[in-house]
Formats: C-alpha cells, structure tokens, sequence
C-alpha cells in the first residue's frame, strides 16, 4: 500500500482513532487514580480526574475537527480535478466519519461535568 | 505491467473485450481440470472454497441444532416448578454448553463459514488466497468442536457458565476438568476463527473482480472486512484469559485469586474486551447478508451505501469501548462507567443508521414478499425490540436491577437471534440456488418463518416480565407460587414452536439440496451482484470487469460473456489452480497467484493440532506432545510445497494486461497475511501487558512484593543487545540474499544461524536472570506475570526459532534465492516483531517496578 493510501485510510478513520485515544486516556487515569485512592490529587489547582478529561477531550475534539475540515475540503474539490471512483469515496466517507466522530468524542467528555470522580 | 487506468464499459463490439472469441481449443478443459476436487476418500482433502465453505456451513448448522436440543431440554425442565427432569448439576453444564456452542461453535464459524462460500463468489475470485488455510481452519473446528460437545454425554462438560468467571472457575471451586475442555477447547477454536479472519483480510483487499474499487465492493465485503478486523484485534484478549486461567490451574500461577495479589476482575476485563465486540462480530456479518439481500428483494439498488459503510466501521471501533457495561455490577467507580455507558449508547447510532438504509431501500423498490424478505421483516422487528432493551441496560441503574436476571436473557436472545438468526436464515434462502440445483420451498418457508417468528416471541418476550419480577438467569427450577409459572410455561411452547420451525427446515432441505457445482438453480431473484454469474469448480470461466455495484444489472450480457471467456484470465496461465490479485484500492490487476491445490497436510494438522490440546486437557501430556510435533511437521510439509517461484514469464491475461506469476514484498498476498499476523500477536502482547499493569494497579505497596529482588541491569541489557544483534543480522542476511552486498563473504545461512544463537540467547539470559532472584511464579500475582510475559516472548522466540531452521533448509534445498523469497521474508517480518516484542517486555519487567518505586 503506498504512503497515500495509508494516509487516505488513516484520513478516513481518524476521528475514530481520535475517540480511541481519548477513550484509553480518561479510562486508564480514573482508573488509576481512583483505584489507588488518589481521587482528589490536584495539578495546579486542579482536579486531575476532571482536568484530563477537559483536555484530552479537547485535544481529541480538535484533532478530528482539523480531520474532517480536511476531508470535506478534498470531498468538495473532487470537481475540480478528476479522481478515481475510490478516491471521491474515500474523501466522502472520512467526512461522514469524522463528522460522527465529533459528536461522540463530545458525548464522550460530558461526564466531567456531571459525576463525581471516584463516587 | 500494464494495467487499464479506469474501467472501461464494456458495448457490443467485439475489441473492446479482453479477449476475443473463439477461444482456444482445450483451454477449458485445462482450467476445470485444474480445478477439480479430489474423488474417493481423497475428497475430504479438497479445498475449493465452495466445498470446505458447504462442510464449514452444515457444522456450523449442526452445531446450532445441538445447542438448540439443550435449550430444549432446559425449556422442558423449567416449563413446570419445582421439576426434576435434570439436576442442577446437569443444568450447569446445559446452560454453560448451550451459550458457549451457540457463541463459539455456531454464531462466529457459521458467519465465516457463509464468507468462505460467499465472498470469492461475490468478487468473482477464483478462490480464497489461501484455501488451505481455510480447510485447516474447517477441520480443526470440526474435530475440535465435536470432541468439545461430546463431554456432555460423560458429564465433563464445562459449567462455570459461558463466560466461565473465576473464582468460581479457579481450581479451589472446579477442582475437575470441566473448566479445562472449556479452556483448551475454546482457546484452540479461537486460533482457527482467526487463521479464518486473516483469509478473510486478505481475501477482501487483494482478490477481486478488476475494477471493483472499494467504492464498488458488495456491503458484505466491507461487513466481512470489519468482521475480520474486529476478530484480529478482539480475540486475542479471551485467548490470553484462557492462557491465563489454564496456567492458574495447571501450575498455580495466581493471576485470578486474591489472597494472592490476582484479581477475579481482571478476567472480565479481558474476557469482555473479547465478548462484547463479539456480538458485533456475530452481527455485522449479519447486517452484510441483509444489504445484500434487501436491494434483490426490492429490485433497486441499496440506499445509503456510504452511509451504510460508515455505520460498519464506526461499529467496528465503537464495540471495543463497551465491554465494562458487562460488568456494571462489580463496583467500579461511576465516572468509569460513565464512559462506557456513553459509547454503549454512541454504538446504537450507526445500528440505526443502517436499519433506516434499509427500510429506505425497501420504500424505493417494490418489495417481493419472499421467504428471504419474510426473515429480513422478521429480523427488523426482533433485532430492533433487542436494541431497545440494550439501550435499556447500556443505563447502569437499570442494569443494576436487571443484572442477572431473565430479562437479560430476554434481550440477549432478542438480539442474537434477531440480529443473527434470522438474517441467517434469510441468507440460506436468498443463496441456495447458488449452491444446489433447487432452492428450498417458498411454501414451507413461510411456515418456517411463521413458526420461528412467533415462536420466538413466545419464548422470549415473557422472559422479560419473568425477570423484572425477580427470577434469576442460571436456575435449575424455582418454587411453586412465585408468580412465574405461566410465564414458564408460555416460554417453553415457544421454544418449541421454534424447533418445529427449525424442524421444517431441514426437512425441506433434506427434500431440495443437491450440490451443485456447475449446475445450480441459477439466478432466480434476478439478483444484481457476481456470485449469481455462471460458475463452476473455478468459480467464473473468465474474471469480469465491472463498473458499477451492481453489474448484473448495469452491464447486460455480462453473464454470457463472462461464461464465453470474454474477460480476463479465461484459462489458466500456469497450468494449475490461479487467483488474480488486483490492488486493493482501485482493483487493477497486479499479479497471478499461484492458488495449492487439495493436500493432506491442512487435514492431518488440523486434526494433530486438535489431538494436541485435547489430550493436554485430559491429561496425556507426552501424547499430547507428540501429536503437537506432528503437526508442526504437517505444517511444514504443506508450506514446503507453497512459495513456488516465477515458474514462467509474466502472462497475457487479456486486453493487453501482461501480469507476473510471481512477486515479492509488500505487494504479495502473504507479506500481507504476515502483517495481520503480527497485529494478532501484538495484540495477545498488549492485552499481556495490560495483564500486568492491572495487577499492579490492584497490588498497592506490593509490586514487586516485600523481599524480591529484580535482576541486575547487565543482564536485561545484555538480553537487549542480543536481539538488536539479532535484527541486524537478520537484515544483513537479507541484503545479501538480494544481492546488493556481494562482498561478504558470510552466506545467508550462516547469518540466520548466529541470528537464531542471539535471539535464543538473549531470552535465555532474561530467563536465567530472573530465576536467580528466586522469584516464584505461584507465590504471588507479581512473579506470575513476570513469568507469563517471559513464557510468551519464549514462545516467540522458538517459534522463530523453526520458521529459521526452516528458512536454513529451504535455502540448502536451493528453493530459497533472490527472486523466490517469500519464505525469507515472512520470517524476516516475524523476527522484526519477536524482537521488538522482547525488548519491550524487558522495558516493562525491568524498568516499570524501578520506576513506580514499589507504589
Ligand atoms: C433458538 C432458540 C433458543 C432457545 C430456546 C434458547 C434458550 C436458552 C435458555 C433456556 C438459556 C438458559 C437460561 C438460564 O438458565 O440462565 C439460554 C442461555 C443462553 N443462550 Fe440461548 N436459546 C436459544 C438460542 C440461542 C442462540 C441462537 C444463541 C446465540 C447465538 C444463544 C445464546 C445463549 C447464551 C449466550 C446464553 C447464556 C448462557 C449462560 O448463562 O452461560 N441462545 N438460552
């Protein structure tokens, strides 16, 4: 597989992935901080638990909105120049994707607000 | 090569063929001649796709009628209170048999069963890439599973439940070998479900009709493809539980037991990690069945295809971030459950997103109320009723009430066999008259559907009432003047309206199913996709071009054309069995592979492998060893015959196409089966480490315990240098086997061989290090992983060892140069991991313990 299309695929399930990491961070820091006791450890004044979830979510987020910006510029430019029927597809599904991936990492993220860290 | 740009649409005039009419004389004859299955006892050794598919299909089948004779037997014990038709200890092993035959043996093998018949056809391959694998994953299954279903008849069947928790199933509570048929068996057939899924990657990406762009590919191609991607990365995690659990019992290695510093948490973690994906394994198949079935019903192409192929892959990523709402119960912090509450909830939007593409499919065309559409009704209404008592769980204060209760029963039924079941059932109407010369009866099948309809209904949607009003799953009986009586009852006729169903079924199919291989009933739905083509032992005479998804109906008299020999490749260019690989994007044709033919060597490993494991259950451990050796050496006698070499110059296969016969690297189909590999093996790794992290999360002040010592820098270090030695030569031996450093005067052999001395020797001295601390793997949780990950990463490094030794022969045998060099690179692509896996467990057993300090 070339390099282009191993970007292409990557491209396409970007947010995905995006979701994946910031799935593994908030699981294994609540987890591990809350299975050692550690729930009220503070970084500056911040909760950690809360504080990770905030920003992995928010990196995450940005991360998968740079993707599906980008997927839906070369989705909107296939008329300009002629792609094959693979590459107009692949543009179209990484947006579809990247754009759910966003609501998901979201939905994700809302816990911080909500629940106690280690209740 | 020279390969077309785009896919040409093909008109009347005769030069816009491939090739042209008539075709020569014998070459026909020559390509069904190379196709044609073993007669005689031999046939057992075939291994067209079509024929092991059929066997791989009927065991599956069987095995859901077997499953389904000890729901039975359960249904009649509860229909009454108080009922002593079997004993709790029976009911045990009945429920534990029936879940795990129905998951294992039956929902997972019967959907790749369905993909090795299926897919080849579907993208007008000649065969799968590697139809030996194929068969040795059949009869290992076969052997394995049957043996594995007959410990019922000799109460030795496993009854810890399907899920098999310990403690309950540690050696202190199930002292006997129950629990290890469950773990050997299971853990074995996990290992064919997976050689499956490797077949089916490659198959997907590399073989297919030229110009079947991934935006052309059938919905069940991409189905198949997240099905096989998600059983790569998913069971990995239960192969290691039950590696896990079976080392607990055998040897006392305290992974799961507390009081040792395990966790009985641990395993649900790895055990759902695989589970719940597992459901998505069995369904997206499933839902590919369905998108291929409703656009035929409804003659009108399928609405949504990006939609659709969106939903399967967000499906895909998403069933791995639900697998603790399964464990809901066991106290982890809220916050924790949140998230997988959130993504249990996220996964019901892609299941929609498909359901409404097909009920727009259906509003767009005029549906044929057909014994196909019929089950597809049925499964839209039962799997969505399912879907909405997951929700219903997916939120942790309800499933805090309903834990453990009928009602999950209920939802789990609703869900497999509306979203499995029934689709299934759609599939062997839809696509009998591709595989008999009848298709079944539309009479009886209506009263198939009727009854299995209703009659799931009956059974299932008062087990939710049951459960709400308190009667737990896994009960032998239950006492009189609970309220659940009629309820019972209700559910046992229901259960056995299904099995007058099922009953019909075979009787109709006992009536109509005759084999077909070049004679089947034919296209009788007026279906649109390539496995409806004329076809025979080959699959299609010629390899079709196609420029839309639904060529049968786009490209007029493709049939006719294909079965003249019009298109590519119409006989065969090496005078034996041939695929045409094409590249995975845009399918152009790239290569022809040189496809094995039938041989003993996939039968007789698969039944020594399975001979391997079961004795080791019971026991025989020297036998037990014997028949491993054996088959490592069936396996090398059947890889000795592939890697053939560029018998003859690149080949026409058409419009001007010239091919190779034979190409190496990452563009040849097993460099790709090799990197799959490596992805299974990374993951047992990974969940490995996971292992080891989690009961260091669990062992505060404990890791590694009071008075254990950890070794010396040297030796991790010098065990590190030993495997990059170990690289660098192996890379040194594959330049010199490319030519480009002639100068040295060291041969490839040599260089694998002083290799092999530093791989062997770096683990020795990682081995010998860590037994002169004393550290005893039984005494607590931290030795048993320390131990475990050096036990993998030992494995690894001897089974490099034989793919080396085998490498060395292969190049004394004079099959091994610069051009023919698969072998070479396979182990190559091996040791880069075997070594890259090593170092970071040295990192990990080393370094982890210095750095967290003991905390
Ligand atoms: C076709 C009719 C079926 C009937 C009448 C039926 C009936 C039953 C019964 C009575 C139980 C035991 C409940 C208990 O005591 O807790 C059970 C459990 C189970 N069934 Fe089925 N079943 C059927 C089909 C299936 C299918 C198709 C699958 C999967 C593909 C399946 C998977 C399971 C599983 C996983 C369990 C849980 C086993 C355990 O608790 O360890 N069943 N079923």
């Amino acid at each position: 597989m070339s390099g282009r299309r191993t970007g292409q695929v990557l491209l396409m399930v970007a947010g995905l992935i995006a979701w994946a990491v910031q799935f593994t961070i908030i699981y294994a820091v609540t987890s591990t901080l809350c299975g050692r006791g550690w729930a009220d450890a503070a970084f500056l004044g911040f909760e950690i638990v809360p504080m990770t979830i905030v920003s992995a979510t928010l990196v995450t987020f940005s991360a998968t909105l740079l993707a599906a910006v980008w997927s839906f510029r070369n989705h909107r430019r296939k008329g300009e120049q002629p792609v094959s029927g693979a590459d107009s597809f692949m543009n179209h599904v990484a947006t579809l994707i990247n754009g759910l991936s966003l609501v998901i990492i979201l939905w994700h993220g809302i816990s911080a607000f909500i629940l106690p860290a280690c209740a | 090569m020279n390969a077309p740009e785009s896919p040409r649409s093909f008109g009347r005039n005769e030069p816009d063929y491939p090739n042209p009419l008539p075709r020569p004389e014998g070459e026909f004859e020559a390509l069904q001649k190379a196709w044609k299955a073993p007669s005689g006892l031999s046939f057992i050794t075939a291994v067209n796709n079509t024929y092991v598919g059929l066997w791989y299909i009927g065991t599956a089948f069987l095995f859901f009628i077997l499953a389904g004779i000890l729901a039975l037997i359960m249904r009649a014990q509860l229909a009454l209170p108080e009922s002593n038709l079997v004993g709790h200890d029976l009911y045990n092993q009945l429920f534990t048999m029936h879940g795990t035959v129905m998951m294992f043996l039956f929902a997972v093998p019967a959907v790749e069963a369905a993909s090795v018949y299926l897919l080849p056809n579907m993208q007008a391959a000649r065969d799968l890439p590697f139809p030996r694998l194929s068969a040795y994953a059949f009869w290992a299954y076969f052997v394995g599973g049957l043996v594995f279903f007959g410990t019922i008849f000799f109460g030795l069947a496993p009854n810890g439940g399907w899920f098999m928790y310990p403690p309950l199933t540690g050696s202190k509570y199930s002292p006997a070998e129950n629990a290890d048929w469950w773990l050997l068996g299971i853990g074995f057939i996990e290992i064919s479900a997976i050689a499956g899924a490797i077949e089916i990657i490659v198959g997907v990406m590399k073989t297919r009709a030229v110009g079947m762009s991934l935006d052309k590919l059938p919905i069940y191609s991409w189905a198949m493809l997240v099905f096989a991607v998600m059983i790569v990365i998913g069971f990995p995690a239960v192969i290691l539980a039950t590696l896990l659990l079976e080392m607990e019992r055998a040897f006392g290695w305290p992974f799961f037991i507390a009081e040792r510093g395990g966790d009985p948490l641990l395993w649900q973690h790895l055990f759902w990690f695989f589970g719940h994906p597992e459901v998505y394994i069995i369904f997206l198949p499933a839902t590919g069945m369905v998108s291929m079935i409703v656009p035929t019903m409804a003659q009108t192409p399928l609405v949504g295809y990006r939609l659709i192929v969106l939903a399967l892959v967000a499906t895909g990523f998403l069933s791995f971030g639900l697998w603790v709402h399964h464990m809901f119960a066991t106290g982890l912090p809220k916050m924790s459950l949140s998230f997988f509450s959130a993504a249990s909830t996220a996964v019901a939007v892609p299941s929609g997103i498909q359901v409404f593409a097909w009920i727009a499919t259906i509003a767009s065309g005029r549906m044929k109320l057909t014994t196909p559409s019929l089950f597809i009704i049925g499964f839209l209404f039962i799997f969505t009723l399912g879907g909405l008592t997951g929700v219903m769980v997916a939120m942790a204060p309800f499933d805090w009430q309903a834990h453990d209760s009928y009602f999950v029963v209920a939802h789990l039924h609703y869900v497999l066999i509306g979203g499995m079941v029934f689709p299934l059932f759609a599939a062997f109407y839809y696509w009998m008259p591709v595989a008999s010369k009848y298709p079944l009866s539309e009479r009886l099948g209506r009263w198939v559907f009727g009854l299995m309809f209703l009659g799931v209904n009956v059974t299932f949607l008062p087990m939710h009432i049951t459960g709400l009003i308190g009667m737990p799953r896994r009960v032998y009986t239950y006492p009189v003047g609970m309220g659940w009586d009629t309820l019972n009852v209700v559910s046992t006729i229901g259960a056995f309206m299904i099995a007058a169903g099922v009953a019909i079924f075979i009787y109709d199919l006992a009536r109509k199913f005759r084999f077909a291989s070049d004679d089947n009933a034919g296209n009788v739905w007026n279906a649109s996709t390539l496995e409806w083509l004329p076809n025979g032992n080959y699959n299609t005479r010629s390899i079709p071009e196609v420029v839309s998804r639904d060529p049968l109906w786009d490209q007029p008299n493709l049939s006719k054309d294909v079965e003249e020999g019009r298109y590519y490749l119409p006989g065969t260019a090496t005078g034996g069995r041939e695929a045409l690989v094409t590249s995975p994007f845009d399918a152009r044709p790239q290569y022809i592979l040189q496809v094995p033919g039938p041989g003993w060597q996939p039968v007789l490993a698969a039944v020594f492998t399975a001979a391997f494991f079961l004795l080791l259950t019971v026991k025989f451990v020297l036998t037990s060893v014997v028949c491993g050796v054996i088959a490592v050496g069936c396996v090398i006698w059947w890889l000795w015959e592939t890697d053939p070499g560029p018998v003859r110059p690149p080949a026409d296969i058409g419009g001007g196409i010239v091919v190779p016969v034979y190409v190496t690297g990452p563009a040849n189909h097993s460099w790709w089966a090799m990197i799959v590999l490596m992805v299974v093996a990374g993951m047992v790794f990974t969940c490995l480490i996971f292992s080891y992290l989690f009961l260091w999360l669990v062992n505060p002040g404990a890791w590694p315990p009071q008075n254990v010592r950890i070794p010396e820098w040297t030796w991790p270090s010098l065990a590190a240098f030993l495997y990059c030695g170990s690289a660098v030569l192996i890379a040194a031996a594959s330049r010199q086997l490319r030519g480009e450093d002639r100068r040295s005067p060291i041969s490839v052999p040599i260089l694998i061989g002083v290799a092999l001395l530093f791989l062997c020797g770096g683990s020795a001295i990682d081995l010998w290090a860590q037994w002169g601390t004393d550290l005893s793997p039984s005494a607590h949780a931290y030795g048993a992983a320390v131990y475990a990950i050096m036990s993998l990463q030992i494995f690894f490094v001897l089974t490099t060892l034989i793919m080396g030794a085998y490498t060395i022969a292969r190049w004394l045998a004079r099959r091994l140069d610069s051009v023919r060099r698969t072998t070479f690179d396979n182990t190559m692509l091996f040791w880069y991991y075997t070594v890259g896996q090593g170092l970071v467990a040295l990192i990990v057993v080393h370094c982890f313990p210095r750095l967290t300090g003991g905390i």
